[in-house]
């Protein structure tokens, strides 16, 4: 009951902090790089975006929200690495909900459709899961501005 | 709503309280002394609770009305023993809402105590004086006093703490369920509590809705939620498309840092836009020694310049952030170069 008096909080690091956790995993990138024999392009092109979502994970507050949690954990895993991350308050989420009639079923699969697309977002009730969409939102939008930026740069002229 | 509460917690206690004082040896001549007060003035059970003033204000209240008002046959000591009551009442009785309880109660624990002392005296007193006339009648009505003033005592029990229960009840559903049936609408909790989430998921609805560009028009939650999850996977297939970008614009260069801000110092100056740091062209051909260009500072400069002139909509705030840059971020850029 607590929570539900908590105010929405989806405030976002300024774009430089994006920009500079980008920047940081695109070196580490090239440091690994340096000791592997030249790539192909599709692995590079997996390599980048994964270091894209890492980096915006890490600039949009870490272990703080739950979808960068979840991107996080899933990078580490990917990695095979056992990272622990700091444990969060236990929360009882009920994921076996009694699905009653008046519920709309549209609205439910639109529901289940985002929580798919969310990182994270198997676990979240419905509420919690519009508060990290939009939290998702704007830091994924800073991430495209960010790459923009850079690829605009990085353009032969 | 926490000063009703509270108040009702008191008379709930206070209720416990009277039946356990009736065991108690400490106030076993007050209740003889009651007894014959009730024999004399009926209208004085009503407000037995100003013997326990933890309650509220209210009580001493009582206190105060009453006492003028019952035409007791000893006015001078019960002169005597209102204003003591009063004296020792009132540091107790001052409290205001902000106090807290705790403090609350002992302050009211240790007037009760001192009340009971100065009542203890005054019947002491009372006792002496009127026993000996009342002797006889009190003990005739012993039996039959005890028995109604017990029914009294449950009755105003009950009524305690019914109205105890009842107002509490009352805070609590104005305190937390926010959602009010409206006509036609169901009441039992589980549709209540459907209806509370909701309100919750429409509000955060609408936040989302600002964020999305063109969900503003569409009205529905379903019509909503599509466009909101179109806009996810747009921003999720950007990313991908300019890490394929990234990854095939410049194989070359390979994500050589120290390159691509090389790239930049000689393009950033073909965009000249409003910067208050130095423009890096400008430190590179002022005689800059070469470590400082490899230094964070103009590490950071082109990347702003190129962040800011390929995105002019953007909030950067150019001399907010170069001192932000400065501070902390410099070691990280510093770093970043090997």
């Amino acid at each position: 009951m607590a929570s539900a008096d908590k105010p929405i909080n989806t405030d976002v690091p300024e774009k430089d902090v994006f920009a500079l956790h980008f920047l940081q995993s695109l070196s580490n990138l090239r440091r690994q790089n340096t000791f592997n024999s030249p790539e192909k392009t599709n692995d590079r092109v997996k390599k980048i975006k994964k270091a894209a979502y890492v980096s915006m994970a890490r600039a949009a507050g870490g272990t703080n929200r739950l979808w960068s949690r979840a991107l996080l954990r899933r990078a580490a895993k990917e990695n095979n690495k056992v990272v622990r991350l700091p444990r969060r308050k236990k929360r009882v989420t009920c994921l076996r909900r009694r699905r009653s009639n008046r519920r709309d079923p549209v609205e439910e699969e639109e529901a289940e459709r985002l929580r798919n697309l969310v990182p994270g977002g198997g676990g979240m009730e419905t509420s919690k899961l519009m508060e990290e969409t939009a939290h998702y939102i704007k830091c994924l939008s800073m991430q495209v501005k960010v790459m923009q930026c850079l690829v605009d740069g990085l353009a032969p002229k | 709503m926490m000063m009703t509460m509270m108040m009702n917690g008191g008379e709930a206690t206070e209720a416990e309280l009277f039946l356990n004082c009736d065991d108690m040896s400490v106030l076993e001549r007050q209740r003889v002394q009651l007894n014959y007060h009730q024999y004399h003035h009926p209208g004085f059970e009503p407000t037995l609770p100003c013997f326990f003033p933890n309650s509220s204000k209210m009580n001493v209240g009582e206190v105060d009305s009453f006492l003028p008002s019952a035409g007791l046959d000893l006015p001078e000591i019960y002169g005597e023993l209102h204003g003591d009551a009063r004296i020792s009442v009132s540091p107790g009785n001052i409290t205001t809402e902000s106090e807290n309880s705790k403090k609350r109660k002992f302050g009211c624990v240790d007037t009760e105590t001192k009340v009971c002392n100065e009542k203890k005296k005054m019947m002491m007193m009372m006792d002496r004086e009127v026993a000996v006339e009342e002797e006889e009648e009190e003990e005739k009505s012993k039996v039959t006093e005890q028995s109604t003033r017990s029914i009294m005592k449950m009755k105003e029990q009950n009524s305690c703490s019914n109205d105890s229960s009842k107002v509490t009840k009352d805070s609590q559903r104005t305190d937390y369920i926010h959602v009010r049936a409206r006509r036609g609408q169901a009441t039992d909790s589980h549709s209540i509590a459907e209806r509370a989430r909701r309100e919750k998921i429409s509000e955060r609805m609408k936040f989302l809705q600002d964020l999305v560009p063109g969900c503003e028009k569409i009205t529905g939650k379903a019509g909503m939620l599509d466009e909101i999850i179109n806009y996810v996977q747009s921003l999720q297939r950007q990313v991908e498309f300019l890490s394929m970008k990234l990854a095939t614009v410049s194989p070359r260069v390979d994500f050589n840092i120290d390159d691509i801000f090389a790239k930049e110092v000689v393009s950033a100056p073909m965009m000249n836009l409003p910067n208050t740091v130095m423009p890096p062209h400008m430190m590179v051909n002022s005689g800059y020694p070469h470590d400082m260009v490899n230094s964070g500072y103009v590490h950071f400069n082109p990347m702003q310049q190129v962040v800011t002139s390929s995105d002019p909509l953007s909030c950067f705030n150019n001399g907010q952030s170069a001192t932000m840059w400065d501070s902390d971020v410099q070691n990280l850029y510093s770093n970043l170069g090997v």
